[in-house]
């Protein structure tokens, strides 16, 4: 059935009907024939964020550049899309050849977000499926998922049949073939995902059980592995990287050509999980770089390019690929932007050179508002870094600057929430301090600080650690909104109940996966959507399974069994350990890209290297 | 070097803006590789005209833009490069240098045809004399909604040119006057119809075609590429 062609013409009746065309440039039709294994990618959020995460476009297109594989795309529909699905009685459907996600052999989830998790079981039911992976049938596709948060893949463990570990550019086709040639020996879906679990970097969950009274899972049989493995890309400048993008007709959130310049940060900031999860840091070579955007820019007609990567301006060649792209596009009008910017001068000379005429605000992120608690937190930035840095923007034109900190942080005082206020302030005093002295027009200045509240996430040091009541976070914030007022200050928060239980979802295990079912099956959907979240119906979720907020969310022992300790990231929970040590006493650790390896065990155990292109040792 | 471009926003794309339908169009030309001129100053663009919007859900058959290029590429080549580059539901159809001061695209096109499909059986309805009984009204007053402002009664009779009805579908085909010196809107000639005849139902615009857009020159309805509208 063609549900595309089915609901095209009652689509005028919703908003952003063109989220749910498809036939965008470039996007992939392919016949369906029974040679190809048909896959689907289903991304839990609507279009335009969907459409501006590249890890979806990186598998999107890696697998359609195989012969014998298809895949198309969906996306979750908005309520009133939702609706008119509904009212219609007419499934889910991808955007290439409209048919319903049913008739797919693989339906593929990105996870990207513990917030749109209940998106998930809300696409399953969209598509005529059952929500948990025992209750659907052997002709209902094979469920599978990956992303940034799938190293604890716990919380959806009930509703996933398989999930993939790390970073699937290598694997994946390898996973699909496997599937082929098993569906064609007729295996059942049992006898299937035995065997793909075989497949590295494969995690079946229904292969592994909590054993007696000990908290650790393990395999329910012999013959299955007790660890899963990270998958990582050993270099770069080998691995596949599309440069056919589709081009979305909707304005969404990153409308432009996206080249990621490298993977991974060696910054070691102890609350950050994609810092961990994404080791070794790896970089793509300048060369490639250039012929890659080349061809992006040829194949997509996009007017600007963004240089991404978790920590751009730390590439080894930053100044010299930036200086050519200058060369060789801004005759073609072509604008570049980087993604993510130090706190320091070097960085703000980059932008300058990159941004030469629209200035409108820069970011930066001291994180923390004393010197003791980034030294907590190992982010190795000063309030000198960070005055010099405002000052060269202010002095280069900038008059907005937007600064990010944390609350909630482990050993967080009010010494800290002063320094935040005091940080702020001296940011605008030296901004009008500029204004006033030069002769140029400069516009009024304004500090932006946008303050979001500290969530411990699995595989980082401060995995073990607790997070604030509900009180105190909002205590912390109304301090703060109290001491950032007056002109040119700017004060933004996070929605403290999503914080909360982001840190439950981010930390949970398989019995939360009964906590986000209920709080589904309650009406909870887009809970990252403001106008949709609505934190009752997870409370009660929580109450209902007879857990309590302040167990989800308090301190761990450090001798405890942690729900994802089958996941092997490379990572040894020693290192993690001793980072959580030095945490306490205030100790920085050193980037390991000088040379200097911190032993967090990621390059020795998972066979790869540190790939720094301008490292000649 | 300004080339004025006729072009259809077929069905697989009616759903687009027309602001997204500019940035398509801005992106295909770079894929083109035309030599595009661009807006000098600090954000340079594309220099690129749209004629008048066409409303969301929309099929257009004979739409237009106008696009300024540095040098002169055969008028058959830009079509060629431009269709190779566009997505295959919007579709160039015809292309013509025109001269640098040509009046814009919204200044001089003032007629439309749009065919609305109104879903009737034709064999239980005699559409013709529905026809023949609005063709003899000397007025046909609609109250035009306004946005922030309040509504207006509208008499749509000195606006509309000809209807027509097409001999095997419930498909009506409607010249009427467009843009600013008089826009009548498709939403209104079916609410015009369907107040006035109980057998025409309200239907959506997903309905309605706009088949074209011209100049008006005494009886003749013309392109506005034609040779007697850019030559005045």
């Amino acid at each position: 059935m063609n549900v595309k062609e089915k609901i095209n013409d009652l689509l005028y009746k919703i908003k952003n009907p063109e989220r749910y065309i498809g036939n965008e440039w470039n996007a992939i039709n392919k016949k369906w024939t029974n040679d190809k294994i048909k896959t689907v990618l289903a991304f839990p959020d609507v279009y335009e964020i969907g459409m501006s995460h590249l890890g979806m476009k990186i598998i999107y297109h890696l697998l359609n550049s195989n012969e014998d594989i298809l895949c198309e795309r969906t996306f979750s529909p908005w309520t009133d899309m939702e609706e008119l699905l509904k009212e219609n009685n007419l499934p889910l459907y991808s955007l290439e050849s409209g048919r319903e996600i049913r008739d797919f052999d693989i339906l593929g989830f990105t996870l990207q977000y513990e917030m749109s998790y209940t998106n998930i079981l809300n696409i399953l039911d969209l598509a005529d499926m059952a929500i948990r992976s025992k209750d659907r049938n052997e002709k209902d596709p094979l469920v599978i998922a990956g992303g940034a948060t799938v190293f604890n893949p716990e919380p959806l463990a009930p509703f996933i049949d398989l999930f993939f570990i790390g970073e699937a550019e290598e694997v994946i086709v390898e996973l699909i073939r496997e599937y082929k040639n098993l569906k064609k020996k007729n295996y059942s879906k049992e006898e299937m995902l035995f065997e793909l679990n075989k497949i590295s970097g494969v995690y079946v969950p229904s292969l592994y059980e909590i054993k007696d009274s000990k908290d650790r899972l393990a395999p329910i049989n012999k013959g299955i592995k007790d660890v899963i493995n990270k998958q990582v890309v050993e270099n770069l400048d080998k691995a596949y990287y599309p440069t056919e993008f589709i081009v979305p007709y909707m304005d969404i959130v990153h409308n432009r050509a996206v080249l990621e310049i490298s993977r991974g940060c060696t910054r070691g900031c102890r609350f950050c999980a994609a810092g961990m999860t994404y080791r070794p840091t790896r970089e793509r070579s300048k060369e490639k770089l250039l012929s890659l955007a080349d061809e992006i820019l040829k194949s997509t007609g996009y007017g600007e390019i963004s240089l991404t990567s978790l920590s751009t301006v730390d590439h080894s060649q930053v100044e010299e690929i930036t200086e050519s792209f200058m060369d060789k596009y801004q005759k073609d009008n072509i604008s570049l932007s980087l993604s993510s910017l130090r706190v320091d001068d070097f960085s703000v000379e980059l932008a300058k050179k990159v941004q030469k005429v629209k200035k409108t605000g820069l970011t930066f992120a001291p994180e923390a508002g004393t010197q003791r608690l980034r030294n907590v937190i190992n982010k190795g930035v000063s309030e000198e870094n960070l005055y010099d840095a405002v000052k060269s923007a202010f002095n280069s034109g900038w008059h907005r600057i937007k600064l990010y900190f944390m609350i909630g942080l482990p050993t967080e005082t009010e010494k800290d929430l002063e320094g935040i206020v005091r940080m702020a302030k001296r940011v605008l005093e030296i901004g009008k301090d500029i204004r006033q002295n030069t002769d140029k027009r400069m516009k009024k200045i304004e500090v932006q600080v946008s303050v979001s509240t500290f969530i411990p996430k699995p595989f980082t040091p401060f995995q073990w650690v607790s997070m604030p009541s509900k009180e105190k976070i909002i205590e912390k914030q109304d301090y703060l909104r109290d001491n950032l007022r007056g002109r040119g200050l700017k004060f933004s928060w996070n929605d403290p109940d999503l914080s909360l239980l982001e840190g439950v979802i981010a930390r949970g295990d398989r019995n939360t996966a009964e906590i986000i079912e209920t709080a589904w099956k309650n009406g909870a959907k887009f809970d990252s959507w403001n106008d949709h979240f609505e934190p009752n119906i997870w409370y009660q979720a929580i109450k209902d399974n007879n857990h309590q907020l302040e167990d989800l969310i308090g301190d761990i022992d450090l001798n405890k069994i942690l729900p994802w300790s089958h996941i092997n990231t490379g990572i040894k929970q020693k290192f993690l350990k001793k980072e959580y040590n030095k945490s306490f006493s205030e100790e920085i650790t050193d980037d390991c890209r000088e040379n200097k390896c911190t032993r967090c065990d990621v390059c020795h155990d998972l066979g790869v290297e540190l790939d720094i292109i301008g490292d000649d040792f | 070097m300004k080339i004025r471009i006729e072009f259809s926003k077929l069905k697989g794309v009616r759903y687009i803006s027309h602001l997204e339908l500019m940035d398509t169009i801005r992106r295909a030309v770079r894929r083109a590789n035309l030599p595009a001129e661009y807006t000098q100053g600090y954000n340079p663009h594309l220099v690129l005209a749209l004629g008048q919007p066409l409303a969301v859900g929309m099929v257009g058959k004979g739409e237009f833009f106008d696009l300024s290029l540095k040098e002169k590429i055969d008028e058959k080549e830009v079509v060629v490069r431009l269709n190779e580059s566009l997505p295959k539901y919007i579709r160039i159809k015809e292309a013509k240098y025109v001269p640098e001061k040509v009046k814009s695209l919204q200044a001089i096109v003032d007629t439309a045809i749009y065919s609305i499909n109104f879903d009737y059986d034709k064999n239980k309805i005699d559409d013709e004399k529905i026809l023949e009984n609005l063709e003899s009204k000397n007025e046909i007053e609609i109250i035009r909604k306004r946005r922030k402002k309040d509504d207006r009664r509208l008499d749509l009779r000195p606006m509309i040119y000809d209807i027509e009805i097409d001999k095997n579908y419930p498909v009506w085909y409607f010249t009427v006057s467009t843009g600013s010196s008089g826009n009548v809107r498709p939403s209104e000639l079916i609410k015009a119809l369907n107040e006035r005849y109980e057998s025409i139902k309200e239907v959506p615009l997903v309905n309605v075609i706009r088949e074209g857009m011209f100049v008006k020159k005494g009886d003749k309805l013309l392109k506005p590429f034609a040779s007697q509208v850019v030559r005045s």
